[in-house]
Order: C-alpha cells, then sequence, then structure tokens
C-alpha cells in the first residue's frame, strides 16, 4: 500500500503540475463564464441556463483532461523508460498501476472539484440561485470520467497514446448509448445476436443511468437510493477495468 | 594459487549462465535472438565490466537480469536479497519532468520501504555525493543531461544495495563529472558493493574494474580478470578489445 | 536596427488592417431575416440518444427558440417552425414551465392558438401543482375559444380559474375570476358559492369585492336573501359569517 500511495503522489505532483492541463482548466473556465452571455438571452432563465450549460462544460472539459492525461500516463514512462528506473526497485506491475490510477483520479478530483466549485459559486452570485444538486451532479460526472480514464489506461498499456485517447472518447459516447444496445439486444430474432447486444451491453460502461440535471435545475428530485446504486455500479466497473489493465500490464516487457 | 583460494572464497552474487532471449518485431512479429547463451559470473566485491560493441546485447542482459524482459531459456541466479538490494541506472536516463531531485529520490526510496526521517538524511546525503544539494529543489526537466545522470546514480544507491547495475554511467558527463562517477564507483568496491557496469570507455574500463567480460552478436566471447586482458593487449585494453572482438 | 523596424511597422500594420476590416464588417447592415423553415429534428431523435443531455438539448433549443421567434417577429412575422421548436423542448424537457409559458403566447403569433391550448395542457399534465397552467389555460380559453357559445366557454374558463385557485401560491384574484366567469356562465349559484368562500378566506379587498359582487348576484327581496344567506353559512369560519351577514344586508330594515 506504501507503494502505490508514494507512486500515487508523484503522479499526483506530476499531472497537476503538467502546464497544458492549467490551460485545459483555464479554457473551461472560461466556457462557464461564457455560459453567462448564453445566460442573458434566455428570458429569465439565468439560473437554469447558468447550471445546464456550466456542467456541460466541466463533463467536456472533464471528458478532455481525462482521456488525454491518462492515455499518456503509462505509455509515456514506457515511452520514456521511466519504467526502467520503478521497476527494478520491488514495485510490483499492479502496483504501479493502481498508483498512477490513484494519482490520476486525485488530480481529477482536484480538477472537478474546482469547476465544481467555481460554478457553484458563480450561479449564485450572479443567478443568486445555487443547488447543492449541482455539487452531487459534479460528483457524477467525476465517477464518469473516472470509468473513461480507467478504460484509457487500459487501452494505453495495449496501443499507442492517441489510439487509447480516441479509444477512451468512444467509451464515452458509447457509455451514454447504453441504453440503445440495450434496446438492440431485446430486438431482433437470432438468439446470437441477442446474446452478443447483451454482452456488449454489459461491457459498455453504463453512463446515462441516473439523469441528474433535472434534479439540478429544479425540475424533478433524484432518488438517493439509485445515485448510490448507480455510483456503486461505476466503482466496481472501475475496479474491474483497472485489474485488468494490471494484468495485461504484468505481461508487457520492455 | 592464492589468487584461486580467493576466488573460490568469494560469493557468487550474479551467475547467468546460457541466458537467451528471443523477441517478436515488427508488424509480422518476426524473430529475432538477441541473446545467444549468455555467460559470466560477477564476484561479491567486483566491480565488474562488460563491454562490447553497439548491439552486442549488453542493455539486454542487464534489463533481462533486472526482470525487465523475461529470459527465453538459460538462468539468471542472483544472489542478493531481491530488488531490495538491487540499485540500477538505465542507458540515458529520463526521469520525470515536474518532480524536483529531492522529490524524485524521494520516491525511489519509499518504493525501497525508506520512512520519511531517514529518508530525507538519506537523499541529502546523496545529493550532496553526487554535487546536485544546490538544485535538489530544481524540476528535474531544467536538469542538464549530466545533472540528469548523476541523480540517476543517486536513486541507484538510495537503497545502499549490494549490486549495483550501471548501464552507460558516464555518458553525457564532462571531465569533471566523470571523475566524480568514477570516484563514486570506487568508493563503492571499498564498501565491499558489487558493481556491474556497461560501458564503451574502455580507459574507464582499465581503471575501474576488477573483472570484466566481452560480447558480440549475443554471447561472451571473452570474461576474467582485467589483469589477464592488460597482460595480453600489451598494457592497452583498447588492443586487446580489438583483438577479441574481430577474432 | 532596421530590422526590428520592420518587423514592428509590419505588425502593427496588420492590426491596424485586423481591426479596420472588422470595423468595416460591423457597419453592414444586418441580413435579412432567415428562412421560417427552419429544420428541427423530432424530439424522439434526441429521447434515443441520451437520458442524461436531454435537458441540456431543450435549452440549446429553448435558446434558439427565442432568437427564432424574435428575428422573424421584428421582420416578416412568419414562424412556420415554431410548433416543432416547441414540441422539442416541451417533449425533452417536460417540467421547463417558462418554455410552456412563452410557446402559448408565440404561438398565438403562429395563429396557431389550439397549439398554445394544447401544449399548456401538456405542461399542466407535467406539472399538476403549478397554479399557472390552469390560469392560462382559463384565460386562452376565455380569449381564444373558437366555441361561439360564450356562457359555454366561460363555464370552462371559470373550471380551470377554480382549478388555479386551489393550488399553492395562487394569487387572490383567481378565485374572483372564476367567481365573475361562473355568474357570466349563468350558474349562478355556484358563483354566490365561489363569491362567499373568498369572502371567508380572502383579504379586505377581496371581501369588498365579493360583497359588491353577491349583492347583485343575491335576491333583492330580504327574506328571499335571508334564504340564500343562511345556506351559506357553512362556506365561511363563523367570526366571519356574522361580519358577512351585516355587510350583505346593510341598507335592509
Amino acid at each position: 500500500m506504501r507503494r502505490i500511495y508514494a507512486i500515487a503522489v508523484n503522479t499526483f505532483r506530476e499531472t497537476i503540475r503538467d502546464r497544458v492541463l492549467g490551460v485545459i482548466v483555464l479554457f473551461a473556465l472560461g466556457m462557464i463564464i461564457a455560459s453567462l452571455w448564453l445566460a442573458s438571452i434566455s428570458l429569465n432563465q439565468q439560473a437554469r441556463m447558468m447550471k445546464d450549460f456550466g456542467l456541460v462544460a466541466v463533463t467536456f472539459f472533464g471528458l478532455v483532461v481525462a482521456v488525454f492525461v491518462a492515455a499518456s500516463l503509462v505509455h509515456k514512462e514506457v515511452e520514456k523508460r521511466t519504467v526502467f528506473v520503478l521497476f527494478s526497485k520491488p514495485v510490483g506491475r499492479t502496483e504501479f498501476i493502481w498508483g498512477k490510477f490513484l494519482g490520476l483520479a486525485a488530480t481529477m478530483l482536484v480538477v472537478l472539484a474546482g469547476m465544481g466549485l467555481f460554478l457553484f459559486l458563480l450561479t449564485l452570485v450572479v443567478a443568486k440561485q445555487a443547488s447543492g444538486w449541482l455539487l452531487v451532479a459534479t460528483a457524477l460526472i467525476y465517477l464518469q470520467l473516472l470509468v473513461v480514464m480507467a478504460v484509457t489506461v487500459f487501452f494505453s498499456t495495449v496501443s499507442s497514446a492517441i489510439l487509447a485517447s480516441v479509444l477512451g472518447i468512444s467509451v464515452f459516447v458509447a457509455g451514454q448509448l447504453s441504453h440503445n444496445v440495450l434496446s438492440l439486444s431485446r430486438l431482433g430474432n437470432g438468439v446470437v445476436l441477442k446474446a452478443a447486444s447483451w454482452i456488449v451491453y454489459v461491457l459498455i460502461p453504463n453512463l446515462s443511468a441516473v439523469d441528474i440535471k433535472p434534479t439540478v435545475v429544479g425540475e424533478a428530485s433524484a432518488s438517493w437510493a439509485s445515485i448510490a446504486a448507480w455510483g456503486g455500479y461505476l466503482v466496481a466497473y472501475i475496479v474491474v477495468v483497472v485489474l485488468a489493465a494490471s494484468w495485461v500490464f504484468r505481461r508487457k516487457e520492455f | 594459487m592464492a589468487e584461486t583460494t580467493r576466488e573460490h572464497a568469494t560469493r557468487d552474487v550474479l551467475v547467468v549462465d546460457e541466458l537467451r532471449k528471443t523477441v517478436a518485431v515488427g508488424f509480422r512479429r518476426r524473430k529475432v535472438e538477441i541473446l545467444k547463451g549468455v555467460t559470466f559470473t560477477v564476484r561479491e566485491g567486483d566491480v565488474f565490466g562488460l563491454l562490447g560493441p553497439n548491439g552486442a546485447g549488453k542493455t539486454t542482459t542487464l534489463k533481462t537480469v533486472i526482470g525487465l524482459m523475461r529470459p527465453s531459456s538459460g538462468s539468471i541466479e542472483l544472489n542478493v536479497g531481491g530488488l531490495g538490494e538491487l540499485g540500477y541506472l538505465p542507458e540515458n536516463p529520463y526521469f520525470y519532468d515536474y518532480l524536483s531531485g529531492s522529490e524524485f529520490l524521494g520516491l525511489c526510496g519509499r518504493l525501497f520501504g525508506l520512512r520519511t526521517r531517514p529518508l530525507a538524511g538519506r537523499v541529502a546525503e546523496l545529493l550532496r555525493d553526487v554535487g546536485l544539494e544546490d538544485a535538489r529543489d530544481v524540476q528535474l526537466r531544467k536538469y542538464s543531461k549530466g545533472m540528469l545522470q548523476r541523480v540517476g546514480i543517486a536513486q541507484a544507491l538510495i537503497n545502499d544495495p549490494r549490486l549495483v547495475l550501471l548501464d552507460e554511467p558516464m555518458t553525457g558527463l564532462d571531465p569533471v563529472g566523470r571523475v566524480e562517477v568514477k570516484a563514486i564507483i570506487e568508493s563503492l568496491r571499498v564498501r565491499g558493493k558489487t558493481v556491474l557496469f556497461n560501458s564503451h570507455i574502455l580507459a574507464d574500463v582499465a581503471e575501474l574494474c576488477t573483472r570484466i567480460a566481452i560480447m558480440r552478436a549475443g554471447v561472451v566471447i571473452w570474461s576474467g580478470p582485467v589483469g589477464d586482458a592488460l597482460a595480453t593487449g600489451d598494457g592497452d585494453l583498447e588492443r586487446f578489445f580489438m583483438q577479441v572482438v574481430t577474432a | 536596427m532596421l530590422k526590428r523596424s520592420v518587423s514592428v511597422l509590419v505588425a502593427l500594420a496588420c492590426v491596424a488592417g485586423v481591426v479596420v476590416y472588422q470595423a468595416h464588417a460591423g457597419t453592414k447592415p444586418a441580413p435579412a431575416a432567415g428562412d421560417p423553415n427552419v429544420f428541427v429534428p423530432s424530439a424522439k431523435f434526441y429521447t434515443d440518444f441520451s437520458p442524461s443531455f436531454r435537458t441540456s438539448i431543450a435549452d440549446a433549443y429553448w435558446l434558439q427558440m427565442i432568437q427564432y421567434y424574435g428575428e422573424h417577429w421584428k421582420t416578416d412575422q412568419r414562424f412556420d417552425a415554431l410548433p416543432a421548436m416547441v414540441d422539442l423542448v416541451t417533449t425533452l424537457s417536460p417540467r421547463f414551465k417558462q418554455a410552456y409559458f412563452f410557446s402559448a403566447f408565440a404561438l398565438i403569433d403562429a395563429n396557431r392558438p389550439d397549439l398554445s391550448y394544447h401544449y399548456l395542457l401538456a405542461g399542466y399534465k407535467a406539472n399538476p401543482t403549478d397554479w399557472h397552467f390552469p390560469f392560462y389555460l382559463g384565460f386562452f380559453a376565455w380569449t381564444y375559444a373558437s366555441n361561439k357559445d360564450r356562457q359555454h366557454v366561460a363555464i370552462v374558463a371559470a373550471d380551470f380559474y377554480s382549478q388555479a385557485a386551489k393550488l399553492p401560491g395562487a394569487l387572490p384574484s383567481v378565485a374572483r375570476l372564476a367567481a365573475a366567469l361562473l355568474a357570466k356562465g349563468g350558474e349562478k349559484q355556484k358563483a354566490i358559492e365561489t363569491w362567499a368562500a373568498i369572502y371567508g378566506q380572502g383579504d379586505k379587498y377581496s371581501q369588498q369585492k365579493a360583497i359588491a359582487a353577491l349583492d347583485a348576484l343575491l335576491p333583492q327581496g330580504k327574506q328571499e336573501r335571508v334564504t340564500v344567506v343562511t345556506a351559506l353559512r357553512d362556506l365561511m369560519p363563523a367570526s366571519q359569517y356574522s361580519r358577512f351577514v351585516s355587510a350583505i344586508f346593510r341598507g335592509y330594515q
């Protein structure tokens, strides 16, 4: 555990000090501020527009950070041969992958918490309306992005950084369409097609099971039970994918 | 005779026997045999030089000993307490851009399970030994090649290892740096450490090493005390090396 | 030195060129109104897309709808694509109340009061506790109904206003509108009862209005008035009833 922690802390330091990350976050904050302009032409729907488009900006830029940092996480270590230094020490491959992932998760937590809090305060100050649900929504976006990061790290152990990024983004999109795959698995006549569709449905992370935005904009009341269940599912999915990544990584030679 | 007695009494720290390594390269996964039966022994207290032309398989041998690669066949007997008593400096080292020298050494120390307080002292001592005290808080991306080499040696020694493997330790160093590294290697020998290093700089090998092995095309073609090599080469290791490699 | 001066001059000239071009482009007259027939995908397309972004898509089309309405209101007064936009926004975000309210009035300008009514009903179904929906439905029923039987229309409108008056947050005037329309629709007894209830629960102004309306609705003969007023006792608190009686029989011996 100590070694995982040491690798995680230093991964966090490495990524949080990267200037590219800072630029992306600045862009995100700029986009959130830009939602003010949209809000101004929304016919007194300022709070709703700021919350909704603000969360879209948080999701989009969070996705950019998640995919591009996760894709290069493992690949860079192999490319620059820093793995030589690490694996000449008593560090297991699994410890390495978990340490890198947890370090990146800590970085994402800081980034997303910053963006979420900024959006919350902006909505409070400008629209004089802020809902604690905004922070819950940010937390759920964080979990979704951790899933995307885990998948991207997995792909980065078997392919290049660019391909891993593309696949990571594809999995995010596919995760939004998870219910469509389920519908497909129920249609059709062939048992094989149905079974294959169902397998694909299980493999693709379900990133749209709970829609929290209507609750954020005051249109609905989300159920804590469904949020907790979905959160638990996402955490379990992350654990499985990271374990798979470490299993693949154990076979690698440098 | 006395030499032979001493040789038998000394422990073998590393025994490599008929080591073979085949890799698959390219799109069609064409099999290429890099190591074709490497055999040599490193004794405790040796400063052992692994020499050979480019592509001989020196780095692959070191990586297989460390465990970065798995041998296709043959055996590696490492008689130290696992990776915890090993130190390794890769060739042309590259480290983490945004960590400072002290943070990086701290990471390495923690991977060996060193606790915070003794680790802090050890990091300070090593940075002093390699002449990087003033750059301890500077990010590694701002280090020169020579500074990276020196912090690389420091990380290889963080756990006070019994066996130190150095891949081209003198690369990128100015004459002052080379003198400092040679002094570090010599001090390791005096302290009873075993050192195995690759190098192209034969003058340094002649000066530092007690035993050498010469590789060519994936096999060891000569190994023995450096004194024997010098005697055969009329006191010139380079002459001896060329004789052996071109034979 | 010369090279540097030339570089600075070139850079300044380019900056000037950029600013002048943009300033000139900004003086051009605004382009003519776009085609009123804008393509709007069906809501089903988006409901199949993703539940996570439905409100965001609804909000984006809401902004488009406002701009579309404003642009065409200023120019050609054609709102051909407005019904599709309203359908999309309200289907994707059925509890986006402002969308219904704005659309109801905007669709009047598109000569589609029937759709105004339709979407207000849909909004009321999705938001049954918001008094604004039955309130606007009452307004639209009374103002834009095509039925020539005004008494029937008055009853329909009154029914909506009555529903609105019972919902939390409704203005006191809503109940008064219900009562007035009941009277217009010929439901005299219901009107009387409604005014009596308003008196019992209302503020001073509502009570004044109730007395004035009841004075006109109640029988003028004292005995008949007493009979009707007695039956109204249960519609208001006892403390209010005695004051009500005093007020309603002022001027009677």
